[in-house]
This record gives structure tokens, C-alpha cells and sequence, in this order.
């Protein structure tokens, strides 16, 4: 699936204020394949989307510090890359559809590995 | 000795009333001079040879002159009042030297430059016995002797002929007496005097006949009162159509319905009569016709049937809210529907709640119940834009203004109420806790007769809203407890989801590690259940449901049995012991193929303290069962059986796996 997606393009940001949590997605990140890219908040990951063009992927929790949460982070992201799909998780029992954006997938915490792993080889797919 | 109390022989409160009440039937308070009064005056300060004479009439605060000679003033405050003195006795009060007596030693009439010294009142006494003020002469010099026999006998005379005169009087006005004495007494002497009214009117028949031709009604007097309209003969039927509200029209007779013999015999319709409000009026008519069979008269009665009316909508109303309130989760609604209740039992132009703060004065209104082309006081309001009643409401007073321009509470800002729509105002306080946080209104337009039990209509209504407010704010706050409870839990899951799998990262036994994982979601799902039943339970069906469809093999499950909830602790050992069953089956059973199947059903044995839940799980389909070498955790958890009490029974006889397990009801119930 991933094979013909080009080396460069196969870069997920990983958005989580928790250190804990964050190693770990990243750590699922680099299992499935992908480049890891990190960010502690919104405001980092947005900074870091300025500067870098290989990001396919946005991974982000929903609470966290700073201007602005993961929700609006995939609002914007949604708004000024379009072409980056988006996975938000959080500890909140559920989201409507209608809350998220446009290719955008939710998981609830604590998130079931394999699923996530399945759908980021699937947003990369396409 | 001490001196006398020189109130110890004012007026007391119930004479207050009686005298009030008399003072208000004659309706003389405030009038103009009239010669037949003056007259008598004149003739008193004659036959007394005294400068001044008064006819004076004590109201609650000051004492007025119907007529007077010798003294300017028309009226004085009551403090300053001699004739108040007299009011206790059928005797003339004489006092020689007002200097001299204790009651009037100081009053300003004595110390002031008018310098009055003499004194004799002869009491103005009702045929009800009521005295209602006096008719008094005055002197400057004092009159040791007093009055000479005969002239404390005149004296006495005249003030029978005062009395004579108002009973003409009032005679003579009788039929405007009901709506003048409604008109200025005060709100609470008022709600009882309409309560009489409002039986008495309720046993009232008036009786009228149609000539249908003419559309002319010939009525007894007593269906004019009943109607509110000057005693009369005969009206045009019109006069009556025109006061029925429009959306009972289709109820009353019109020309086209008489003449044809169609109206409606039997109805209940309602009129707004100017000044008065809404009356509801029941008919009872028949038809004569004449040798053709045409109808040529509708005769019939009328009965003024508002108290009985408005006391069956009342409770229908306080039976209703039950029904509404019980529907509603938010204060807003609550309030709307509340109030809608509310202005049709009480035919209000408004009615609603306000959340008060009572340290500022302030009032925020949600959105209220208006009739139609009524305008919204939703929002902020400052209670003394609107006049004193909060002093009242404060105390714990319910306050009803009949009248905004005439209450002494309201009437300096009668305009800004007027501008609203509000002619007649009824704020009910409602405390919690002692505290005052809400109040209960109701507006009329149109002036309206409040009685008691009304009152106490609106304040039953009150108390039953907030015990509902309460309940939905303290869910409320449960709620968001529970959300917060259950995100801080499920970040807490994650971090040991992170811990692990940082921990076992070396481990090279993959699959070890993906059923701890998959355990931990387990347990999540089954919290989340929980979570959406408020923390309190999760159906066993939800739990077979949810767990089944985290592993993906719900649709190759027969989940059957009746409605039953479990406690949290219960719902989350049911959730781990299905996780392991369907992991297993999954791994050697049923599930390992792609045609098995899994039956699951479940049933409640025996009644009360004893009953049992008995599980039963049933493979087939898979490969042919074999009992494990070694016991993993997995099958240690499902021999600990639900909630760890055992009660477990497994075989690994053909046609496959199942399990047995009961528990006691009860238990797997409990909160905790």
C-alpha cells in the first residue's frame, strides 16, 4: 500500500503535550512505517508546518496548552494544507461527526493500536 | 402617675378596616364642596357660637373635610388629628381646654399659631355602626363649661343628618358602588371583598329574551350586573356580542344563528367588560316558535361562573405541571411552559419566573410566557426602575398592585410599567434556604380582581419550578463531573497503554502484549458505557454489544436476553469476562474459523434478594474443542467467574466450547 508513496511524503506530525503519550505515538508512528515529527502544542505544530513540506499527516490530541487545542489546530490545518489528513485522539468519551473536519478520523482514548496503524497506512494510500 | 399613652385610644386595626371600608362605600373621599354639607357646618359653628366647624372623615393616614368654616386646611395627617379621638365612642367628645388634656396637649393644633382651645365632636356613626369621622366646632378660647345641653344635643343631631346624607348619597350611586369601592381600597381588603363578591355572584341568575326579529334582549337587572352594563330594560344584542372574546364568538347566538334555530343552547363563553377584565359567563337559552315553527324568542339565563372557572383551571394546572416539568432538562423551558400554565389559569398578558439577586436588586428574566403581540421583558431588570416593591418582596411578601398608577409602590413609576403593558402586577417571592432567588410574575393588562387562593396558586407554582430548577442544575453538575471523572480516567488508561508499551518494547512475545492491550481497551469500553448511564449502570446488552464490536466479530454473535442492568462493578467484571471468552474463542474456537458461531443468552432465575443471573455461552461451528495445557490468565479470569464469586461452569464437549455463570443478582446490581 504505502510502497509507491514517495520517500518524502510519508512524514506524520505528532501533536501531544504528554511526554508519555507522545513517545509512544511516535512510537507507533515509526512501527507503521513513517517519519516521526514532533511537537509539544499546536502553536509548535503549526510553526513546524510552515517550515516543512513532507508532512502527510497530522496526529494530534485534542487538550492541550497553548492558543489554541487539537481542535482547532485540525481546523486550520483543514483550512491552509489541505492535503494533510488528520488523526485526533482524546480522552473524551466522543465527538459528533459534524465537530470534525473534512478527512479527519477520531480515536478515543486509550486508542486501540492496530486500528490507528491501519488507518494511517490508509490516509497514505490515497 | 405616668401620663396616659396619648395613642391608647387611637383607632384599632380592625376599626381601621370597617371604618376604611365604610369611608370607601360612600365614596366621598376627595369630592368637591356640596351646599347640602356646607350647610350643615355653617348651622353647627352658629348654634355653637364657635369660629370653626368641621364635618371631618378619618381615612388611615389623614383625616378630610367634607365641608368646612373657619379653617383653611382641607385635610391634616392624622398625628395631628383630635377628631381621631372620638372615633372609639357614641358620645360627643368635648374637650374644654385642649392645653390641659393629655391627648392634645402637644398637637399642633394647640401649639401652633392657630392656637386652638376648645374642642366638641360628635362621632358621624354609620347604620352599621361604623363611625367614620365627626362633626366637630372648634374654639380659640377654652370652654370650662363646655356645651350648653342643647347645643351638644344639635350638635348630635347634625351629625345623624351628616350621616343621612351620604346614605343618599350613595343611594343615589349605587350602581357604579361596586366598581368605585374596587377602585381605591386597598389590594388585601380588596382580594377579600372580591371573594365575597365572587360567591355571591356565583348563585346570581340573570335572565333575558331575545325578540329575534328585532335582534332587541329584554334583561333583568340582575343579568346587567352580571354584564356589568347601567340597569336597563332592554339592549340591543349586540351590546353583548361585542363583548365576547373573539375566540369564543363561534359560542355566542348571532342574528343569522337565532333565525335559523341554530345557536348553541348550552355554552360557556367569555367577556372582557372595560374596566373589569375577563368574566366567564355560562348560558342555558331555549328558542319559542311561533305556529310555523319558526324561532321568534331565545330565552334563557345567564350565571357569572369565573370563580368556579378559574378555580378548575387552577388545578388542572398545578396537575399539568407536574406532566411538563417532568419532559424538561433545561430552566429556560421549564420557565416558558411553567409560566404558560400559569397565564391561562390566571387569563394573564404575562407570566414567568426571574432568577433575583437579591444584594443588587436585580432580576434576569428568561424568556417568559406573553399573549400574543405581548412583548418579552426577557433579560436584566433593576427592580427600583419599577417602583418599592422590592422592600416587600425582600420581607418575604407577595405583592400585588391592582393598580400601578394608584399603588403607592408603583404609582411614581407607573409610566414605565404602563409602556410594558402592565396595569396590574403580582410578584410572588420564593425562598430557598431562607434565601430569596426567585420570584414568580404575572401581568395583566386589563385590570383583573385577585383573590387569595390565587396567590396562593402562583406560589405553590413557584416553589414546584425551583424544586425543579434545582434538579436540573444538580444534574447538571453531575453531568460535568462525570465528563471530567471520565476523561481524567481514560488519560489515565493511556498513560499505562504508554507505559507498557514502552515497557515491553523488548519483549519478543508480540501476542502477550496485544491481549494486554486489548484487555485495557476492554475496560475502557466498558467505562465508557457506564459513563453515558451517568456512572451509575450499563445494560448487560450494551456490554455484550460494545465489547463484541471493539474485537470486530459482532456479527458472528447471538446476544439474546431480558432488560437488565448492572452496577459499575458488575458491568466491568462482565465486560473483561466476555473479552477473555470471545479472545479465546477467537484464538482456538468457535471464532478461529470463518462460519463458527457464538450463542450468548441470559435470564433472571427466582425473585427478590435471591435472584440469579445465569449467563450461558455456547460455541459451535468451530474446530473440535480441546482443554488447554496450560492455564493462562485469560482462562484464571473466566473461573473467577462475574464479580470473582465463582458460580462457573465450563465444558469442552462437542459441538464446542460453552460456559456457564451465575451470580447473585443483587450484587451485580450494587452501585459499588
Amino acid at each position: 500500500m504505502g510502497q509507491s508513496t514517495p520517500l518524502n511524503n510519508r512524514a506524520v506530525l505528532v501533536v501531544e503535550d504528554e511526554p508519555l503519550l507522545r513517545m509512544m505515538a511516535i512510537d507507533l508512528v515509526e512501527d507503521a512505517g513513517f517519519d516521526a515529527v514532533e511537537a509539544a502544542d499546536a502553536d509548535e505544530a503549526v510553526r513546524i508546518l510552515e517550515t516543512r513540506k513532507d508532512i502527510r499527516i497530522v496526529f494530534t490530541d485534542i487538550d492541550m496548552p497553548g492558543s489554541m487545542d487539537g481542535m482547532k489546530l485540525a481546523a486550520a490545518v483543514r483550512d491552509r494544507w489541505p492535503p494533510i489528513d488528520i488523526i485526533i485522539v482524546s480522552g473524551h468519551v466522543s465527538l459528533s461527526e459534524a465537530d470534525l473536519p473534512d478527512r479527519s478520523v477520531f480515536f478515543s482514548k486509550p486508542y486501540d493500536w492496530q486500528k490507528v496503524v491501519a488507518t494511517l497506512h490508509r490516509m497514505a494510500a490515497h | 402617675m405616668a401620663d396616659p399613652d396619648p395613642s391608647e385610644d387611637m383607632p384599632n386595626e380592625d376599626m381601621d378596616v370597617e371604618r376604611l371600608e365604610a369611608l370607601d362605600a360612600y365614596n366621598i373621599m376627595d369630592t368637591e364642596p356640596e351646599p347640602e354639607f356646607d350647610d350643615i357646618v355653617l348651622v353647627a359653628s352658629t348654634l355653637c357660637d364657635t369660629p370653626v366647624a368641621l364635618i371631618s372623615l378619618i381615612e388611615k393616614d389623614r383625616q378630610w373635610f367634607k365641608a368646612r368654616v373657619g379653617f383653611e386646611a382641607s385635610e391634616m395627617p392624622i398625628e395631628q388629628s383630635i377628631c381621631s379621638h372620638a372615633l372609639g365612642s357614641s358620645d360627643v367628645l368635648v374637650i374644654p381646654d385642649l392645653r390641659l388634656d393629655q391627648r392634645t396637649r402637644t398637637n399642633t393644633l394647640t401649639t401652633s399659631e392657630r392656637r386652638i382651645r376648645f374642642y366638641a365632636g360628635a362621632p358621624l356613626m354609620t347604620p352599621d355602626e361604623v363611625v367614620i369621622g365627626t362633626l366637630c366646632v372648634m374654639d380659640v378660647e377654652p370652654r370650662p363649661q363646655g356645651l350648653g345641653e342643647g347645643q351638644t344635643a344639635a350638635l348630635q343631631a347634625l351629625a345623624r343628618q351628616v350621616v343621612t346624607l351620604l346614605e343618599m348619597r350613595r343611594i343615589s350611586q349605587r350602581k357604579d358602588d361596586l366598581f368605585r369601592r374596587q377602585k381605591s381600597i386597598s389590594a388585601n381588603i380588596r382580594s377579600s371583598v372580591n371573594a365575597n363578591l365572587a360567591a355571591q355572584e356565583a348563585g346570581r341568575v340573570g335572565t333575558f329574551e331575545i325578540d329575534i326579529a328585532s335582534s332587541m334582549i329584554r334583561v333583568s337587572r340582575e343579568f346587567c350586573r352580571i354584564f356589568h352594563v347601567p340597569v336597563a330594560e332592554a339592549y340591543p344584542a349586540r351590546t353583548f356580542e361585542a363583548m365576547v372574546l373573539p375566540q369564543d364568538k363561534e359560542l355566542q347566538s348571532s342574528d343569522a344563528t337565532r333565525r335559523e334555530g341554530s345557536a348553541p343552547l348550552d355554552v360557556e363563553y367569555r367577556i372582557r367588560v372595560p374596566g373589569y377584565g375577563v368574566r366567564w359567563i355560562a348560558r342555558n337559552a331555549s328558542f319559542r316558535h311561533d305556529e310555523a315553527g319558526r324561532p321568534v324568542k331565545m330565552i334563557g339565563t345567564v350565571r357569572d361562573v369565573t370563580a368556579a372557572k378559574r378555580e378548575a383551571a387552577r388545578v388542572q394546572a398545578l396537575l399539568d405541571l407536574g406532566d411538563r416539568l417532568q419532559d424538561l432538562s433545561d430552566v429556560e423551558s421549564m420557565a416558558v411552559a411553567a409560566g404558560d400554565l400559569m397565564a391561562k389559569a390566571l387569563d394573564a398578558t404575562r407570566a414567568g419566573f426571574g432568577i433575583v439577586n437579591a444584594a443588587d436588586e436585580t432580576v434576569v428574566v428568561p424568556p417568559e410566557w406573553c399573549a400574543p403581540g405581548v412583548k418579552s421583558l426577557a433579560g436584566l431588570h433593576r427592580f427600583r426602575d419599577y417602583g418599592s416593591f422590592i422592600d416587600d418582596l425582600k420581607r418575604g411578601e407577595a405583592v400585588v398592585v391592582a393598580d400601578v398608577a394608584t399603588d403607592p409602590r408603583t404609582r411614581s413609576h407607573a409610566e414605565a410599567l404602563l409602556t410594558l403593558g402592565i396595569r396590574v402586577l403580582v410578584n410572588v417571592p420564593i425562598f430557598e434556604l431562607g434565601r430569596f432567588g426567585l420570584i414568580a410574575f404575572i401581568h395583566h393588562d386589563q385590570p383583573y380582581p385577585w383573590v387569595e387562593e390565587e396567590i396562593s396558586f402562583v406560589r405553590s407554582f413557584g416553589n414546584r419550578i425551583q424544586i425543579a430548577m434545582s434538579r436540573v442544575q444538580a444534574e447538571q453538575e453531575q453531568q460535568m463531573l462525570n465528563r471530567e471523572m471520565s476523561h481524567r480516567l481514560k488519560n489515565t488508561l493511556s498513560m499505562v497503554q504508554a507505559i507498557a508499551t514502552q515497557t515491553l518494547r523488548p519483549v519478543a512475545e508480540r501476542d502477550l502484549v496485544e491481549a494486554f492491550e486489548k484487555r485495557l481497551h476492554a475496560l475502557s469500553t466498558a467505562h465508557d458505557i457506564l459513563f453515558e448511564q451517568n456512572w451509575t449502570s450499563a445494560s448487560v446488552y450494551a456490554v455484550v454489544d460494545r465489547t463484541m464490536n471493539g474485537l470486530g466479530v459482532r456479527d458472528r454473535i447471538d446476544a439474546q436476553g431480558p432488560n437488565v442492568r448492572f452496577g459499575p462493578k458488575g458491568s466491568l467484571s462482565l465486560s473483561l469476562l466476555i473479552h477473555e471468552l470471545t479472545t479465546n474463542a477467537m484464538k482456538y474456537g468457535a471464532l478461529s474459523n470463518d462460519s463458527g458461531r457464538v450463542a450468548i443468552d441470559w435470564r433472571i432465575e427466582g425473585t427478590g434478594q435471591d435472584a440469579i443471573f445465569r449467563l450461558s455461552w455456547r460455541e459451535t461451528g468451530g474446530p473440535a474443542p480441546r482443554e488447554p495445557q496450560r492455564r493462562g490468565f485469560g482462562s484464571k479470569l473466566i473461573r473467577m467467574g462475574l464479580i470473582g464469586t465463582g458460580g462457573v461452569l465450563v465444558s469442552y464437549d462437542p459441538p464446542g466450547f460453552s460456559a456457564e455463570m451465575t451470580a447473585v443478582l443483587l450484587q451485580l446490581a450494587q452501585a459499588d
